[in-house]
């Protein structure tokens, strides 16, 4: 009896969702979430559904199918407005282009929660991605208890720091395609000691959007989430689902909302300066203003490397700075930090 | 003996009941701060609390599970015995000690300890990151309340807290000290990792120190950080809003009715203000709050001799 109950309550929360967003995508994502029946999880272990919309790289499939497997059980995929992913085949549910995409993904919820819908085997086996490479003290490989690549993954080792000189333990790995802080799409491989940004090569740019996607509200709406605002930046999607291309948005009670808040205060000068576009706090009130005028996210300055900007950053300031950049404007960033980069057109 | 036992028992019913109404508040908030009704949003964290319980726990390579899985015990542990402190009524309190002042900052800067823990224990990059950023942030926001609740502790010339409330009898500590309370609640968003204090689980880090953890396990750290906030909330209600004092109802009715107030204060101000970026608060904590602090702690210092 207690059990029915449980289920019962559990049945009724909102759908933990966790959104894999190809090309295209992001705009449709952000509106389907301004729904109550969802909740968009922060990280793939919060969530029951995975929800894959949009087109995707050939290089996204195995990320695709590791992200998958993070998902706990009781667990489900939807595919919505998705191509065909070959390699990525798990048993989930493909929806029609034009379906109640909310009511469908709280509905598979629902029969997750009562059982009444088997919940998803891993699609990749459970073993290391590399074999083991023992060798020194402890069998990884490095010197003492430290470095090495034992599973392929390189381990912590000491590094020259870069802002006050200290050794020490620097930490590599790839970060993206589907983090939820990152323009979807974009995976950096980083050294990072502690939470500052030491090294950075782009191994994959960001997913094209269309022109919807970088509405100014909706850019300013993804520079609050690291701010710890999403309520505003909610309210501020809301504003931006509703508008014609071109319309001017009401603006001044979301200005002055961010101005109570702290938005701006907390948003340090000169973080992310680009030259000719201003640093983080004046492109936030650049996309206010320009969305009181109905026009286009204004023009970022000149061009610069992604690296150029985010070497050095704290993790929380490089998030920001990310947030802030227009979209056309960081894939042009991110060509220039990858080596054997297809040009624009052929991407 | 009797007495103790009896506040014993209305600690752990103020807990229970002070964190079943601060997930309500915290459903209500949040929906109010998206735009949506309140009303409906009340019972959503239960809910979720409820689809946790059916969620598969997972787990990272090679974690430190003992600590992992203590992490949110300890938590609730130190919200205990920091409660058990502070007094019902005049002589209604599971713990009198002369030194209740004391014993509340041990379990604060343990806090420090279980977050980290909780962080490390997991074996993952994001939550390692949110665990050393809320050790740099979370050690200068002890620093403050410690200087906020030592002038608090001034005009009663005692650290124990029912020495603390009587001193309130004239006039409240809010009203006498009017940085104290300001401050403390700085202290509070920290402890329980919360908006602009969330240092440990924000959503740059995917979740921080939560980011690898799911199901049960997850709702008792969500659980842990809400009877956290209800010991804090009683804490600064003792300290600042004269505690148990009030006429008419009962000693221990006015502590639960100030405790509310304090809860939805805390809760409100989770959700209104925006949250810096470490190395800004940093600053903000060493040279704004630490100084001001320091000069309530003066004032309070003079006013006493």
């Amino acid at each position: 009896m207690a059990v029915s109950r449980l289920s019962s309550l559990a049945a009724a929360a909102p759908a933990p969702v966790y959104a894999a967003i190809g090309e295209g995508a992001a705009a449709a994502i952000e509106d389907l979430f301004l729904d109550a029946r969802l909740d968009r999880a922060a990280s793939p272990r919060h969530a029951a559904l995975l929800l894959v919309c949009g087109r995707f790289r050939d290089d996204d499939i195995a990320d695709l199918c590791r992200l998958h497997d993070q998902l706990p059980h009781p667990r489900a995929t939807l595919r919505w407005r998705a191509e065909a992913l070959p390699g990525f085949t798990p048993d989930g549910v493909d929806l029609a282009p034009d379906a109640d995409v909310a009511a469908a993904l709280h509905a598979v919820y629902r029969a997750l929660v009562a059982g009444a819908r088997a919940s998803e085997p891993a699609l990749l086996p459970d073993e290391p991605p590399n074999p083991w490479r023992g060798r020194g003290d402890h069998g990884q490989g490095g010197e003492g208890m430290m470095g090495g690549v034992p599973y392929g993954r390189p381990m912590a080792m000491t590094d020259d720091d870069l802002r006050d000189g200290l050794a020490l333990d620097a930490y590599a790995a790839p970060f993206g395609p589907f983090l939820s802080a990152f323009p979807p799409g974009l995976r950096l491989d980083l050294t990072l000691q502690g939470d500052v940004i030491q090294k950075l090569a782009v191994a994959r740019p960001p997913f094209d959007q269309p022109l919807e996607a970088a509405h100014p509200l909706r850019l300013a709406a993804r520079m609050l989430l690291p701010l710890g605002l999403p309520g505003l930046a909610e309210r501020m999607l809301r504003r931006a689902a509703g508008l014609a291309p071109g319309t001017p948005a009401a603006v001044a009670d979301l200005a002055r909302a961010l101005r109570w808040r702290g938005a701006r205060a907390a948003l340090p000068p000169g973080l992310g300066r680009i030259p000719g576009g201003g640093d983080v706090r004046t492109r936030l009130d650049g996309l206010l203003a320009a969305a009181g005028r109905g026009e286009a996210a204004p023009a970022p300055g000149a061009p610069m490397a992604l690296s150029e900007l985010l070497v050095g950053r704290e993790w929380a300031e490089a998030m920001l700075v990310l947030a802030s950049l227009e979209p056309g404007w960081l894939r042009r960033a991110c060509r220039a930090d990858m080596p054997h980069a297809p040009s624009e057109d052929a991407a | 003996m009797t007495s103790a036992l009896a506040a014993i028992a209305l600690l752990f019913a103020l807990l229970v009941l002070g964190a079943l109404a601060a997930a309500l508040a915290d459903g209500a908030a949040a929906a109010l701060a998206r735009g949506r009704p309140a009303g409906a949003a009340l019972a959503v964290p239960l809910r979720r609390a409820a689809f946790l319980l059916h969620q598969q726990a997972v787990t990272t390579e090679r974690p430190d599970r003992l600590n992992w899985l203590l992490a949110p015990v300890f938590y609730v542990v130190l919200a205990a015995v920091g409660l058990s402190v502070v007094p019902f009524s005049a002589d209604l309190v599971a713990l009198d000690l002369e030194t209740g002042i004391v014993l509340w900052g041990a379990c604060e800067s343990l806090v420090v300890v279980v977050v980290f823990l909780h962080g490390w224990s997991a074996n993952a990059p994001f939550a390692m990151i949110g665990a050393y950023r809320y050790v740099a942030i979370g050690l200068p926001a002890m620093l403050v309340s410690m200087f906020v609740l030592i002038a608090a502790a001034l005009p009663a010339e005692s650290l124990a807290l029912t020495a603390v409330v009587e001193s309130q009898r004239g006039l409240w500590n809010v009203l006498r000290q009017p940085l104290g309370l300001p401050l403390f609640l700085v202290l509070g968003l920290s402890l329980t990792l919360r908006g602009p204090f969330d240092y440990a689980d924000p959503y740059d880090l995917a979740g921080g120190t939560s980011a690898e953890v799911s199901g049960p396990q997850r709702a008792a750290w969500q659980v842990a950080r809400l009877t956290m906030l209800v010991a804090f909330s009683a804490m600064a209600a003792t300290v600042f809003l004269g505690g148990y004092l009030g006429p008419v109802l009962p000693g221990p009715a006015w502590l639960a009715l100030k405790t509310a107030l304090v809860l939805a204060l805390v809760v409100a101000a989770g959700q209104a203000f925006a949250r810096l970026p470490p190395s800004r608060m940093l600053s903000a904590l060493w040279l704004v709050l630490m100084p001001l602090a320091f000069l309530g702690l003066v004032i309070a210092g003079v006013e006493a001799l």
